[in-house]
């Protein structure tokens, strides 16, 4: 499917432009044609309606010519071969009255169109550069030969099941024809995208060429015998049928529950797999059908499209930003540590420093570790490891700001000692560097009064573990210009993680919703509640982790102090159970003591066995489910209410990407509109009546409530 | 004195480890780049002002051939940045600084990121000349016939390795080991093995008393590839109680008569310095600090046999050439190759007859006393990673003048093969 940005211009799906221009035909012998895509207006290959049309024309064309030919598939763009189908006018479609025949015409053409290739007397090779995905790389299925370019940019896979739908031209049914099931069922049910070396591995391209070769090796190349399927003994129903059984069987119950996607696309692989190719076509349309219909479909597309607008869309950008080219991290801890990793391994020299020679040399060893997991991993080869690591600049002492445009401090959570950096790093460094604070719940704004440059102080709050979390809060401070704000999220853009502004209040977007959920989790326990059934009602929801369990990871001390924080900014509905300071007293930390909610053994978890819940005092007839994610739409329309940020959809993909809310639901506010605000503010009400007033609804659930409005406009 | 001074803005260097020790994890090339890694996180300046690196080292490893563009690279500088290595022995890290100013002088760059790295640890062991035929033999063959018969040529003493630093130490004009030249001395300046061993007590009590001043130069080696632990101090350094028995040390080049045992000569020891070096107009242009600038220098060629009194000709014709008197110096710092060859330099500077017989003059150079002469220890103490120590030399000296608010520093060192090299150096800007 599309994975860049899509075009402006708005095609649906049945019209078509009367002199489209994205397919060229160029013979360049009588015995070799070359077919190059190259939509015109953008900088993506994508297959809409006139695109597929055109390639339809062409086709007429090329079918007449003798088997001795060979006609090569190219792409002019210089980092994608064609990035699939056009999701924009597939969600424009679903919007339509008669959608389910637009659609059905859509998948037909693109099937039709495909298999025309498939029958093309001529040789056909695929020339891939670039990302080849969705229905681009269900293009080349059809093709004889695939050859791919040893490029980085060349990315070859079907995401489609990431969006909630499935491959649906031709993908589901040849794709395991070609590599059999076992190895078709990981692409399509992973939907990772696949550098051209594994692809070769895994059988989806025959060749690996140079990308300055690849038109020429694909002319000369000596392939005038078609491909065949696969044999008998390696691809029949027997394997077809072990083999998804056995994917089904690996996937939790939780998740094929949650992502109906990847049980169709087992069930239409098994039945597609075999048989005519017309049959299979028939079946992936059906389901494609049923899946595009589906919330979760419609939601993981939102979110897909709102995650790549973020780094653009989130405040309009002036022109002559001065990029950044050098950072600088201050304090290696976790968080110091993890950064200085994140940025040198993304080509930024990042000047490092810790006031303690033991903090800066136990950094170096955590940081050399996590080049030497990633070279493990395969995440990266030793040679770039090293580059990555010669990056950092090691020092202790004082940080070292002349030469860096961008400052992170991730010091301890005190605001003197952070004021104390704060002021040395004002006086040290160029006006024009951004000092950056990665603090998670101290005011940006405090922290810059009194600086002789306010402006470009800034909170860029990283989740912990920096590799693995995809959002940064970018952190506006009362008095931080606009320009700074804009450089901040261009770099955090560039270093492939998702920006989302927030105003300077209290624990910002994810920590705001996050906390009073986690709290109400522990109010819960303190009222008798298993721990196991609290989290397993928050895992049945769709959330990666039970509240309980995230506490114990991230150190009930830490999620006290960010409570606390909280607690002080909104005493009327932010308290803090007693059960969790006493824990804290104890030394109950989590994780990391072996002690919290769950008990652990050298890190890991002990198996507990439920303690069931015999005194609870705490139920109503709210479900622990609606309770606890009640609380998480309340605050977060809390949220937009204040204008922490300007739209529902920030504060829904930070939580999506902040703390894995259930991304089928499509974020907190999103899911109320779903299920409409009523829904919602009666359990609000009935928990406010029945237990505490820190569930009473926001005066903006209450509006949309009553005038059955909602957060987001479509 | 010459017409474009180059200015020293900053330095800094690794610990020097002794051989085998901390640092023997680590190449070269990956100490070179640690130096210049902390240098340029010291001064904060942009990389890309840097016009090139120059770096000296004597056993250059044979995978990082150009050893100071790797390091270049490793450490940060852009492609553009051009990188030199240089080879004068013990001199080489002096060899850096001077050949920057000349470059500086020839209008080829402002602005050079000089040093020496050497890793003594990890010189090479290399095959006899036969074993080479026999291996070469061996990879022609194809056939399992015809590896055999290759095989069956080897014998035992093929796979004896000879290492790379024990040739690199023996003089291939006159045939003698560097501490073969050291006993010439001995016997030439009637130097007893008690003052050799006093001299050397004295390196090692004034590195001891100097390790929170050293401390200032040094800039840690944190944990990463091929080294384990935070390495922060030099380790060569010995108390008086372990000094003890240095009076019972065998000799090692001539054992039956000879004087110069492993406590009195220098270290074998694995390190590296880098310092950022300028223009004056550059300095005036970036603001920067000056830590000193180099005024006047030369190399002068001797007999290889007694290379060790190189430093009197050098000293000798930097003095001539910048009319200062050996007595108007401030701070002297000639490297301690070994204990004999240190006082071999001192007598002959104070010796009218020296001065005669071969540096054409009546008058003595001057005398070196001791409480201005190597003030903070030298290599017997500290170590010799023979590409890296004149820069540290010259750093070391630069630091003491600001300590002691004094001006004007000689720095000096034999040099294997018949050469010696002298820099006149001044703390203040003109």
């Amino acid at each position: 499917m599309n994975t860049t940005s899509s075009t402006p211009e708005t095609v649906t799906l049945h019209k078509v432009e009367t002199s489209p221009n994205h397919v060229h035909h160029h013979v360049e012998s009588p015995s070799c044609h070359l077919v190059t895509f190259d939509r015109s207006g953008s900088s993506a290959n994508i297959f809409d309606a006139a695109a597929l049309t055109e390639l339809d024309h062409l086709l007429t064309v090329l079918q007449d010519l003798p088997p001795t030919t060979r006609v090569i598939f190219s792409s002019a763009k210089p980092r994608i071969f064609i990035a699939g189908a056009d999701l924009k006018s597939l969600q424009a479609a679903l919007q339509a009255n008669d959608s389910d025949a637009e659609i059905e015409h859509y998948l037909q053409l693109g099937q039709s169109v495909f298999q025309k290739i498939a029958e093309l007397p001529a040789t056909t090779i695929a020339a891939i550069h670039g990302a080849c995905v969705g229905g681009g790389f269900e293009m080349t299925l059809a093709c004889d030969y695939r050859f791919a370019s040893d490029d980085k940019a060349t990315k070859i896979g079907l995401p489609e099941t990431q969006l909630g739908i499935l491959p649906a031209w031709g993908g589901s049914t040849r794709l395991p024809r070609m590599i059999g099931t076992p190895k078709a069922l990981t692409v399509i049910l992973k939907g990772k995208p696949y550098p051209a070396k594994r692809a070769k591995k895994l059988g989806i391209v025959d060749r690996i060429v140079p990308k300055e070769y690849l038109l020429d090796v694909a002319r000369k190349a000596d392939v005038r015998a078609k491909h065949r399927n696969l044999q008998w003994h390696k691809h029949n129903p027997i394997v077809t049928r072990i083999a998804c059984q056995v994917a089904r069987r690996k996937i939790p119950a939780r998740t094929l529950q949650h992502y109906p996607a990847l049980d169709t696309a087992i069930k239409t692989i098994r039945k597609a797999a075999h048989g005519s190719v017309e049959s299979g076509y028939a079946e992936e349309r059906q389901a494609f059908l049923k899946l595009a219909h589906t919330v979760t479909s419609k939601q993981l597309i939102r979110l897909f499209f709102l995650r790549e607008s973020a780094g653009k869309a989130n405040r309009k950008l002036t022109v002559n930003l001065t990029p950044i080219q050098r950072t600088a991290v201050v304090g290696a801890g976790i968080m110091g540590t993890g950064i200085a990793y994140w940025l040198s391994a993304r080509s930024y020299p990042v000047y490092w420093n810790d006031i303690a020679v033991e903090a800066i040399s136990r950094g170096m060893k955590h940081l050399n570790n996590e080049y030497q997991k990633a070279v493990k991993r395969r995440i990266m080869t030793r040679h770039k490891a090293a580059q990555g690591l010669n990056r950092v600049y090691p020092r202790c002492g004082m940080p070292q700001t002349k030469a860096a445009d961008l400052v992170i401090e991730a010091a301890v959570e005190k605001m003197e000692l952070k004021k104390r950096i704060f002021r040395g790093l004002d006086e040290s460094s160029s006006p024009d560097t951004i000092l950056a604070t990665n603090t998670s719940a101290l005011s940006v704004t405090e922290l810059a009064e009194g600086l002789q440059h306010p402006e470009r102080v800034i909170g860029l709050h990283f989740f912990n573990p920096v590799s693995r979390m995809p959002l940064v809060e970018v952190i506006a401070g009362d008095r931080t210009n606009d320009r700074s704000i804009q450089r901040a999220v261009q770099f955090v853009s560039s270093i492939g993680k998702t920006p989302v502004v927030s105003a300077d209040r209290p624990g910002f977007i994810v920590n705001r919703i996050l906390v009073p959920y986690m709290l109400e989790a522990a109010h819960l326990v303190e009222a008798g509640e298993d721990p196991k059934q609290i989290d397993r009602a928050m895992l049945d929801f769709g959330m990666p982790m039970g509240p309980l369990r995230l506490s114990d990871e991230v150190g009930l001390d830490i999620a006290l102090d960010v409570a606390q924080t909280l607690a002080d900014a909104f005493p009327e509905r932010v308290t803090v159970p007693p059960r969790l300071t006493q824990m804290v007293e104890k030394g109950l930390l989590g994780r990391k003591s072996g002690q919290g909610f769950y008990r652990y053994h050298k890190g890991k978890p002990v198996d507990e066995s439920s303690s069931g819940s015999i005194a609870s005092t705490a139920r109503n007839s709210i479900s622990l489910q609606e309770r606890m994610v009640y609380l998480m739409i309340n605050e977060a329309a809390r949220c937009l209410e204040e204008g922490v940020t300007n739209h529902a959809k920030w504060i829904d993909l930070a939580m999506v990407l902040g703390t894995g809310f259930a991304p089928f639901t499509g974020g907190p506010l999103r899911l109320c509109d779903t299920q409409g605000a009523r829904r919602w503010l009666t359990i609000g009400v009935t928990c406010a009546d029945e237990i505490d007033s820190r569930f009473s609804p926001s005066s903006l659930l209450i509006q949309h409530s009553q005038e059955t409005s909602t957060f987001y406009e479509d | 004195m010459r017409t474009h001074p180059l200015v020293i803005v900053d330095g800094v260097r690794t610990p020097f480890c002794k051989m085998g020790t901390d640092l023997a994890g680590v190449d070269a090339e990956e100490l070179g780049r640690i130096a210049v890694n902390a240098l340029l996180s010291e001064t904060g300046i942009d990389p890309g002002i840097v016009d090139e690196v120059i770096f000296g080292c004597v056993g250059q490893p044979p995978h990082a051939p150009n050893l100071a563009r790797v390091i270049a690279l490793n450490a940060g500088l852009p492609n553009s940045v051009r990188a030199v290595t240089v080879q004068r022995n013990c001199a080489s890290g002096f060899e850096a600084l001077t050949q920057a100013a000349e470059k500086l002088a020839a209008g080829s760059g402002e602005v050079f990121i000089v040093g020496g790295a050497e890793s003594m640890s990890r010189a090479p062991f290399l095959f006899s000349d036969r074993a080479r035929k026999n291996w070469t033999q061996l990879f022609k063959q194809r056939s399992l016939g015809g590896r055999l018969s290759a095989m069956r040529r080897f014998r035992g003493n093929d796979f004896v390795p000879r290492p790379a630093l024990k040739l690199a130490l023996q003089d291939p004009i006159c045939g003698l080991a560097m501490g073969d030249t050291a006993e010439v001395l001995a016997r030439d300046f009637k130097i007893t093995r008690d003052q050799q061993d006093h001299f050397a007590l004295q390196s090692h009590a004034r590195a001891l008393a100097a390790q929170e001043k050293l401390a200032e130069e040094i800039r840690p080696v944190f944990p990463g590839l091929g080294v384990k632990d935070l390495v922060e101090r030099d380790n060569g350094v010995r108390t008086p109680d372990q000094l003890k028995k240095i009076g019972r040390l065998r000799p090692v080049f001539d054992t039956r008569t000879g004087s110069v045992t492993a406590g009195n000569a220098s270290q074998i020891t694995d390190g590296a310095v880098a310092l950022l070096v300028v223009s004056e107009a550059v300095a005036e242009k970036y603001d920067l600090p000056v830590l000193g600038t180099l005024r006047e220098w030369h190399y002068s060629g001797c007999e290889p046999e007694r290379m060790g009194l190189g430093p009197v000709y050098a000293i000798h014709e930097v003095l001539r050439k910048t009319g200062i008197a050996l007595s108007d110096i401030d701070l002297v710092e000639v490297n301690e190759a070994f204990a004999v060859q240190l006082l071999a330099v001192a007598q002959a500077l104070e010796s009218q007859a020296f001065a005669r017989n071969h540096l054409g003059q009546d008058r003595a150079v001057g005398s070196l006393d001791t409480d201005r002469l190597n003030v903070n220890g030298g290599a017997i103490a500290l170590g010799h990673p023979v590409g890296a120590t004149g820069a540290r030399l010259a750093l070391t000296t630069l630091k003491e003048l600001h300590r002691r608010g004094q001006n004007r520093a000689l720095v000096s060192a034999c040099i294997g093969g018949g050469q010696g090299a002298a820099l006149y150096l001044e703390r203040n800007p003109s």
